[in-house]
């Protein structure tokens, strides 16, 4: 009898999150010092805020299969009470792109909506921005060493930005779980430099991934890359309320920016099952010959890739948020064929298609088993760059 | 919002830092045998995962001790003649390499021996000896040259540190050169087990290698969060080794990195980068003598099996914007002789006083964020599902109120970071999540006390 009402409880739960009646003890509150005129966007320049909600949501693989996720979605400026209604099934893969410059502060406000495919689950969620350099536990998001943000309330991490390059973020609450299932994002860090002319071999840049001082890594348009790889059965188990098998993960569904080719050049909408718009980011690279593409390629996937650019060298020059340079001074950026990243590893690449013929060229794993969307052939982690 | 923070001990840690930092001498922290002269025995034995699983090895023991898992740390001085005098005891035979030394020669002292393709493999009951001369100081590994994909998967498998000429424990270097000088150092083997293998060795079943599947991922011998626990537990007798960095803002803490396995792993240091000063005992410079000039920060390092890396971290917490001792004046600290208050008012007047481009010789407080308020509210109580290490605030060396049960393993109030595998599904026991290849790391507050 008991565990009967027990389970009444857990639907009633749902059902007030579902109406998005916020019960009096939970509480959804984003802060941002910047904003002055209340619309939850920062007015100071130096300021950025972003509010962010862990839910989760479903996707559809490139060969047609729909899969259940974990994920983030973007509800800034979304009025507080009316986040956990508006943000049911919505949660994004990857989660939305965060880009910040060096200099502003960054206040980001994660509130965890809850998972309604899974109202046995009330698992907390976090923010773990991948490589901040000089972190603090307090905002570091990872809950062993601080903690967890339940269901229904919101915690705003704060950032000073200080140094650019190609981050990533992610939730790191059961990190394996959360992390297979979909909860990561890039994110980036544009140098103070932006905006300064430099001159390098002859052209003038004033675009940078790095403070290089000499232009060495001015391009003129950017690109990010995130690997990462989906196991079918894994997130079925999920979605079914089974058991997880981490001992026996076996990703078959790669993809750059959540998606798998040929999706990764479709830049139109992919749809999941219930007709929202999930896969938000295409990986589709368009530039004119004699422009300099950077890629910002992140990897937050469980396992080793290799990319690599059929017909235009890669000149890495950047790696883990950091330039390419000696203490001392010496260059250490290096011209290769192929980048190889394991989990938790980010690379600025720069495509210099200077004398190239236009037409299209391929940016695709050389781990060429997932060049498939699972036994789908022809499909997997590749995308293209159109050379005009 | 209420504020809850109780702080205790921080005006303790004020005054201690200064006592104490100006007498806290550098700390080696790998344990090991010292040599030149070793004795070791390969034998067979049990090792136990956090999961509750048991696993049998085959490991290097320390004479006629049991087998350990990693292999015995050797560690030798630059120039040593080293010998190594290896005992059979396995059902199998066995025998030693040494990658990166040169020179090695083996001399059969008893029993019998026959080709093997690396090396000679010793026949179960003989005893052999190794000898080289360490030329040259780093990081390095030694395992099984007999079968060595079943070998090292059973076990067989250790690091090899050697101290550079003129090395003065009190001023220790990695190289000899400063750009390899450190205060703390740590040792962490990683490796990987595939439990079936081990149970068809066990059980006397054929077993394959090639089906090969881990479902264990190691540092130092030890699933998380075993990594945890004090070297030497009776309960691990064959895992002596653990693996939990504790160290304070503003010290170089040197991280001897060796792919014990046969995968390579992308070691991640949350809290900062670090800086990759050598590989495969060589540091990374242009020319000799030139020190560590093509090092390059890595938030992630990748662990290749059978290579070493020697990194170098350091955290202080610098442009953090708030400041992370708090700020409230019932609890005063000082950087270089300012308060908190006084801190603030100088930032009223002058924001761009060089004062705040300075950094506090004590404790490696960085001045510009001195007196600076903490940047958001925090919720209350119940948005948290708290971690085990959580201090119960936000700011080193102050506690704050913590639910009944919750907390406790951080009773320095330090900030604690996870140092882990960023191949997730390595940071699980065989299911359980979590585990395998992760520990945390404290920054403990100026003045506590470190004791290895």
């Amino acid at each position: 009898m008991k565990k009967y009402l027990g389970f009444k409880v857990v639907l009633l739960m749902a059902f007030v999150f579902l109406i998005g009646v916020t019960p009096s003890w939970a509480e959804v509150f984003s802060q941002c010092p910047g904003d002055i005129n209340g619309d939850g966007i920062s007015d100071d320049p130096n300021i950025v805020c972003i509010h962010l909600a862990a839910g989760d949501g479903f996707v559809t693989m490139a060969d047609g299969y729909p899969l259940y996720m974990f994920g983030f979605s973007d509800v800034t400026g979304t009025p507080d009470d009316l986040v956990m209604g508006s943000t049911m099934f919505k949660a994004e893969f990857p989660a939305p792109t965060i880009t910040v410059k060096e200099g502003q502060k960054l206040y980001l406000s994660l509130s965890n909506v809850g998972m309604p495919n899974r109202p046995d689950l009330s698992d907390p969620h976090t923010i773990h921005w991948h490589g901040f350099p000089q972190a603090s536990t307090f905002f570091d998001g990872e809950p062993m060493a601080s903690f967890g943000v339940n269901m229904g309330f919101s915690l705003t991490y704060f950032y000073n930005v200080a140094e650019p390059g190609t981050y990533m973020y992610h939730c790191h609450v059961e990190a394996t779980e959360h992390m297979q299932m979909g909860m990561l994002a890039n994110l980036y860090v544009t140098p103070k430099q932006d905006g300064t002319p430099k001159t390098y071999n002859g052209k003038t840049y004033t675009k940078f991934a790095y403070n290089d001082t000499d232009g060495s890594t001015g391009y003129d348009v950017a690109y990010p890359i995130q690997i990462h790889a989906f196991d079918p059965e894994f997130h079925d188990a999920s979605r079914n309320v089974a058991p997880l098998n981490f001992a026996g993960i076996f990703d078959s569904y790669g993809m750059l920016n959540g998606r798998g080719y040929p999706d990764t050049v479709n830049t139109g909408f992919i749809l999941n099952e219930n007709g929202y718009p999930a896969q938000k980011m295409n990986s589709l690279i368009t530039a004119n010959v004699g422009q300099k593409i950077l890629l910002r390629i992140s990897n937050l996937s469980f396992d080793y890739y290799a990319l690599t650019v059929l017909g235009i060298p890669m000149k890495v020059v950047g790696k883990d948020a950091k330039l390419l340079r000696g203490p001392t001074g010496i260059d250490l950026s290096y011209i290769t064929n192929s980048i190889e990243l394991g989990g938790g590893e980010t690379a600025d690449v720069i495509l210099d298609t200077t004398g190239l013929a236009t037409g299209a060229y391929f940016l695709y794993t050389t781990n060429l088993n997932h060049l498939s969307n699972n036994t789908q052939e022809r499909g997997g982690m590749m995308t293209e760059i159109h050379l005009n | 919002m209420k504020k809850n923070w109780i702080k205790f001990g921080l005006l303790l840690v004020t005054v201690t830092a200064l006592l104490f930092m100006a007498s806290m001498p550098s700390r080696a922290a790998i344990q090991g045998l010292t040599g030149p002269n070793f004795s070791l025995t390969a034998k067979q034995d049990m090792i136990s995962t956090a999961d509750g699983g048991s696993i049998l090895i085959w490991g290097f023991a320390n004479g006629t001790g049991r087998a350990q898992y990693p292999a015995p740390t050797l560690i030798v001085n630059q120039g040593d003649n080293v010998t190594i005098d290896l005992t059979n005891q396995l059902p199998a035979p066995v025998s030693m390499v040494f990658p990166g030394q040169a020179a090695v020669t083996a001399t059969l002292t008893s029993g019998t021996w026959a080709d093997g393709s690396l090396t000679k493999d010793l026949n179960p009951g003989a005893v052999v000896r190794y000898t080289f001369t360490a030329q040259q100081p780093g990081t390095y590994t030694y395992h099984s040259g007999t079968n060595p994909d079943l070998q090292i998967e059973m076990g067989l498998v250790g690091a090899l540190i050697v101290r550079p000429s003129g090395f003065n424990p009190a001023s220790p270097t990695a190289y000899g050169h400063a750009d390899s000088a450190y205060n703390r150092e740590f040792l962490f083997v990683l490796s990987e087990m595939d439990p079936r293998i081990h149970e068809a060795i066990e059980f006397g079943d054929p077993y394959d290698t090639t089906t090969w599947w881990p479902v264990y991922w190691f540092i130092n011998g030890r699933t998380g969060p075993d990594t945890m626990s004090m070297p030497n537990v009776s309960w691990l007798p064959t895992q002596p080794y653990n693996i939990m960095p504790r160290f304070h803002p503003g010290e170089k803490v040197l991280l001897r990195i060796v792919g014990g396995g046969r995968d390579p792993h992308p070691y991640h240091t949350h809290g900062n980068h670090v800086r990759v000063i050598a590989r495969d005992g060589r540091l990374l410079q242009s020319a000799p003598g030139a020190g560590a000039d093509l090092s390059r920060m890595e938030f992630t390092v990748t662990s290749l099996p059978g290579g070493t890396i020697d990194a170098i971290f350091e955290w202080t917490g610098k442009g953090m914007g708030w400041d992370i001792y708090g700020t409230d004046t019932d609890f005063e600290h000082l950087c270089n002789a300012k308060s908190v208050a006084d801190a603030q008012a100088l930032r009223l007047i002058n924001p761009t006083d060089p004062y705040f481009t300075t950094q506090d010789s004590t404790t490696k407080e960085l001045c510009g964020d001195h007196g600076k308020p903490f940047p958001v509210t925090p919720p209350g109580q119940l948005a948290f599902t708290f971690g085990p290490f959580y201090s119960g605030s936000p700011y080193l060396g102050a506690g704050g109120s913590l639910p009944p049960g919750e907390g406790g393993l951080n009773p320095n109030a330090g900030f604690v970071f996870m140092w882990h595998s960023h191949n997730e599904n390595e940071i699980v026991n065989n299911n359980v999540f979590p585990g395998g290849m992760l520990t945390m790391v404290i920054v403990e507050p100026p003045g506590v006390e470190i004791m290895e």
